[in-house]
C-alpha cells in the first residue's frame, strides 16, 4: 500500500515538474520568439540571469523580509491563540469580541499600512505590527472555530471525572481544535509574506518590497521578476515547513 | 434544526427578533464610538495617534464627494475582478475535475502561484493594461479565483461516487450530472472561498490602485499618508471597512439565500 502510494505521488510529482517546465518552455518561446520587450514579458533565462547578477542584494533584502514576517508571524499566531482562548473561557466577552473581529477581518488589511507607517516608522517594526495585526485576525478565527468544534459530550464526560476548565481546555478543547489552527497557520505563512511586502513598498529601507518598488520607478522588470522568484521562494518555504510540522505532529486528524 | 429556525424566520411574529438583531450591533457600535470619543478628549491623546470619531466623520462629511468617487470606483475594480475570478474559478475547477490530466500538470502550479506575493505583479500588470479600471480588475480577478478553483474542487470531491452512477444509470449526461450533483455539492465549500475572495479581491483593487491611479481608495490613502494627514487615513479606514463589509455580507446574505441547507463549515 504504501510503495503503490509512493509511486502514486512520485507520478504526481514528476506530472507537476512536467507541467512547470511546458510553461515554462512556453514563457520563453513566447518572450524570445515575439521578441517581447523586458518590460513586457522577460524571457525565464534572463530573469535567471538577473536572480545571478543581482544576487547579494536580493539576498540581503530576501533576509530582511523574511525576517520581518518570520517575527510577525510568530507574534500574531501567539496573540491569536491567546485572545481565541480568552474568549473561549469567558462566553460573556464572546457575543461582543466574535462580530466585531468578524467586522475588522473583512476590512482590508492593507488600509491600515499607511497609519502603521506613521505611528511606527520605515523601519522593520512597521512591518511586523502589520503582520502581525494580519496574521493574528486569521488564527484567532480559526482558533475559535477549532475550539468550537468540541463534543458538547466529551466535554460533560471529562467534568463528570472532576475536570477543571483549565483540564477540559489542555486535555480536549486545544488538541480538538489544533488541525484547524495549524490550517490557519499554514495559510497565514503565505498572508504573512505578503503583508511584509505590501508595507515595504510603501516605504522601508530595505527588503524585497522596497526592491520591487525601486526596479519599477527604474523600469528594471527583469529585476521585479527576480524578486518575484525570491519572495515566492521565502513563501514557498514558509508554507512548506508548516505544512511539514503538520503531517508530522497533527497526525490524528 | 436550521429548516426550524428559517421557517421561524419568516413568521412575522419573529420579525421584532430581526429588528432588534440588526439594532444591536449599531447600538454597540454607537456605545464603542461614544467610548473613544470620550476617552480620547480625557486623556487627551493626539489627533496623530487617534484622532476623535467625530473629527473622522466631520473629515468624511467636508468631502463626501471624493470619498463617494474613491468608493465606487474602487468598489467596480473589485466588483469586476471578483465576478470575473469567481466564474472563471468555478470553471477551472470544472476542467480540473473533468481531465485529471491537466489538473495533475497544472494545479501544483496554480498552488505554488497562491504562494507568490501577487501584489508584486501589480507593478506588471498596471503595465501592461495601463492605469485603467480594467488593470485593477486584472488584479482582483488574479488574486480572487484560486481559492475558489480550491474550493469548488475539494466540494467535488465530496460527491459520493454511487450517486453519480445512480444517475449515470438514468441516462443523465455529464452536464446534468455537473449542474444537478457536483455544483449543489460544491456550493458550501465554494461559499466559503466567495467570502474569502471578496475580502481578497478588495485587497488587489487598492494596492492596484497604488501603482498609479487619480481615483480610488487606494489613491486617497497614498495621498493622506504623504500628507501625514492621519484623519484622512482614519477616514479612508473607515470608508474602505464599510466596503469591505458590505462585500462579505452581500456573499454571506447569497450564501444563506441559496445554501438554504446550510454549509458544514
Amino acid at each position: 500500500m504504501s510503495a503503490y502510494m509512493q509511486s502514486d505521488s512520485a507520478r504526481q510529482i514528476g506530472r507537476g515538474l512536467a507541467g512547470a517546465l511546458l510553461v515554462a518552455a512556453i514563457w520563453e518561446l513566447s518572450a524570445r520568439g515575439l521578441n517581447l520587450p523586458a518590460y513586457v514579458l522577460p524571457s525565464v533565462t534572463s530573469i535567471l540571469g538577473g536572480l545571478v547578477n543581482d544576487a547579494a542584494s536580493l539576498a540581503k533584502a530576501a533576509r530582511y523580509t523574511a525576517a520581518e514576517s518570520f517575527a510577525g508571524y510568530v507574534i500574531g499566531c501567539l496573540v491569536g491563540m491567546a485572545a481565541a482562548v480568552l474568549v473561549t473561557m469567558i462566553p460573556a466577552a464572546r457575543s461582543v469580541v466574535l462580530p466585531l473581529a468578524t467586522a475588522i477581518n473583512s476590512v482590508p488589511v492593507v488600509a491600515y499600512s499607511p497609519l502603521v507607517l506613521l505611528w511606527f516608522g520605515m523601519g522593520m517594526a512597521s512591518k511586523i505590527v502589520m503582520v502581525a495585526v494580519a496574521v493574528s485576525f486569521t488564527i484567532f478565527l480559526s482558533t475559535i472555530a477549532g475550539l468550537d468544534r468540541v463534543d458538547r459530550k466529551s466535554v460533560d464526560l471529562i467534568r463528570s471525572f472532576g475536570a477543571g476548565r483549565l483540564a477540559v481546555l489542555w486535555r480536549l478543547r486545544l488538541p480538538t481544535a489544533l488541525p484547524l489552527i495549524i490550517a490557519g497557520m499554514r495559510v497565514s505563512t503565505v498572508r504573512s509574506v505578503i503583508v511584509a511586502i505590501v508595507t515595504e513598498m510603501l516605504g522601508a529601507y530595505d527588503g524585497l518590497g522596497w526592491i520591487i518598488y525601486q526596479a519599477v520607478l527604474q523600469i528594471d522588470f527583469v529585476k521585479v521578476w527576480a524578486a518575484i522568484i525570491v519572495a515566492s521562494s521565502i513563501s514557498l518555504t514558509f508554507f512548506g515547513a508548516i505544512s511539514f510540522i503538520e503531517r508530522r505532529y497533527v497526525f490524528w486528524r | 434544526m436550521t429548516g426550524v429556525s428559517t421557517s421561524a424566520a419568516t413568521l412575522p411574529v419573529a420579525s421584532t427578533g430581526r429588528v432588534h438583531a440588526a439594532v444591536k450591533p449599531v447600538l454597540w457600535l454607537a456605545l464603542g464610538l461614544l467610548a473613544i470619543e470620550v476617552l480620547v478628549m480625557a486623556l487627551e491623546i493626539r489627533p496623530y495617534y487617534l484622532p476623535r470619531p467625530s473629527a473622522i466623520a466631520a473629515n468624511i462629511m467636508a468631502t463626501p464627494g471624493a470619498y463617494l468617487a474613491g468608493l465606487w470606483r474602487t468598489f467596480l475594480e473589485t466588483a469586476l475582478g471578483f465576478v470575473a475570478g469567481s466564474l472563471f474559478g468555478v470553471l477551472m475547477a470544472v476542467i480540473f475535475h473533468r481531465w485529471v490530466t491537466l489538473r495533475e500538470l497544472f494545479f501544483p502550479l496554480f498552488v505554488v502561484s497562491q504562494t507568490i506575493p501577487v501584489i508584486a505583479f501589480g507593478a506588471v500588470v498596471v503595465l501592461w493594461f495601463g492605469n485603467t479600471l480594467f488593470a485593477k480588475a486584472v488584479i482582483s480577478f488574479y488574486i480572487s479565483f484560486l481559492p475558489v478553483t480550491v474550493n469548488t474542487l475539494l466540494g467535488f470531491s465530496s460527491v459520493d461516487p454511487r450517486q453519480v452512477q445512480l444517475m449515470r444509470s438514468f441516462g443523465a449526461n455529464d452536464v446534468q450530472i455537473l449542474r444537478r450533483l457536483y455544483l449543489p455539492a460544491a456550493l458550501p465549500q465554494l461559499f466559503v472561498a466567495l467570502k474569502l475572495a471578496s475580502s481578497l479581491a478588495l485587497v488587489g483593487a487598492i494596492v492596484g490602485e497604488w501603482f498609479g491611479d487619480t481615483t480610488g481608495l487606494g489613491v486617497l490613502l497614498l495621498q493622506a499618508m504623504y500628507n501625514e494627514n492621519v484623519v484622512g487615513i482614519w477616514a479612508t479606514i473607515v470608508v474602505s471597512a464599510c466596503l469591505g463589509m458590505g462585500l462579505y455580507s452581500l456573499v454571506s446574505l447569497a450564501e444563506r439565500k441559496i445554501v438554504f441547507w446550510g454549509g458544514e463549515q
